[in-house]
């Protein structure tokens, strides 16, 4: 569903809206770079929300939220930066400059590049679960950063449009459709990195059961 | 034109990408279930 979904937007951006009277075709662009990184805010938000979780009641199935929204919202920003750069090349004259946005954004990706890679390369277990849980809590500080970096500095990044009433109609419709399927698309990709993980913790408790996320049970056999 | 083509073809080929690499993972980790 929505991979056909993402297939409808498609055809919205490219058939439905308007080419903008200013930049050109290449201002589509804008559709689902924007949607990507809403979607990519929404993950860190998994990462953020399953943290405190785990950190309240050691929930091995908030652990688990965690590092599927971390992975799937790393791809996603990987898009927005992308996607981004190929936007201001034509439009700035170059791929990549230091201002606000793209910087926090950039720290953002490392931020959570980071986190996986502490997931990755440390022992499994409750010691990894807890570091990468306040990494994820603590990365999050980085999402209204990136947000509002538009509006606490001068950037060379455009403001905000859509909740500014910039946009016609058409381009607001073919945005919000967009942003709801690509939302949908994180949603779905996050559905499917927590049952991998769920997997891979009980192929990980069969094997090697002392190093499981959860604390153990009392009563339990140590 | 060729900016939006690229861009593009890099969003469809990271995310399809991904999904395919997912749903591949997810069938063999179920088959060795």
């Amino acid at each position: 569903m929505a991979v056909a979904l993402m297939l409808l937007a498609a055809g919205a951006i490219f058939l439905y809206a308007p080419t903008d009277a200013l930049q050109g075709p290449v201002q589509r662009i804008f559709y689902l770079h924007v949607s990507s990184a809403v979607a990519a805010y929404g993950c860190f938000a998994v990462v953020l929300v399953g943290g405190i979780i785990y950190l309240r009641n050691e929930s091995p199935a908030a652990d688990r939220f965690a590092r599927a929204g971390a992975l799937v919202g790393v791809v996603f920003t990987s898009v927005t930066l992308v996607m981004g750069m190929l936007w201001a090349k034509p439009i700035w004259g170059v791929y990549w400059t230091w201002d606000a946005r793209l910087t926090s954004t950039l720290v953002l990706w490392i931020i959570y590049a980071g986190y996986l890679l502490v997931r990755r390369l440390a022992e499994p277990g409750r010691q990894a679960a807890r570091i990468a849980a306040i990494v994820g809590i603590f990365g999050f500080v980085d999402v209204p950063v990136v947000h509002f970096s538009v509006t606490w500095w001068r950037t060379q990044h455009p403001g905000p449009i859509v909740v500014n009433d910039a946009l016609p109609a058409e381009m607001l419709a073919t945005f919000l459709f967009t942003l709801g399927c690509t939302l949908v698309l994180a949603a779905t990709l996050i559905a499917i990195r927590y049952r991998i993980e769920t997997l891979i913790d009980a192929r990980q408790a069969i094997a090697e059961p002392t190093k499981l996320v959860a604390a153990p049970q009392p009563g339990a056999a140590p | 034109m060729t900016y939006l083509v690229i861009a593009y073809a890099f969003a469809v080929a990271l995310l399809g990408g991904y999904l395919i690499w997912s749903l591949r993972t997810l069938r063999e980790l179920e088959r060795k279930e």
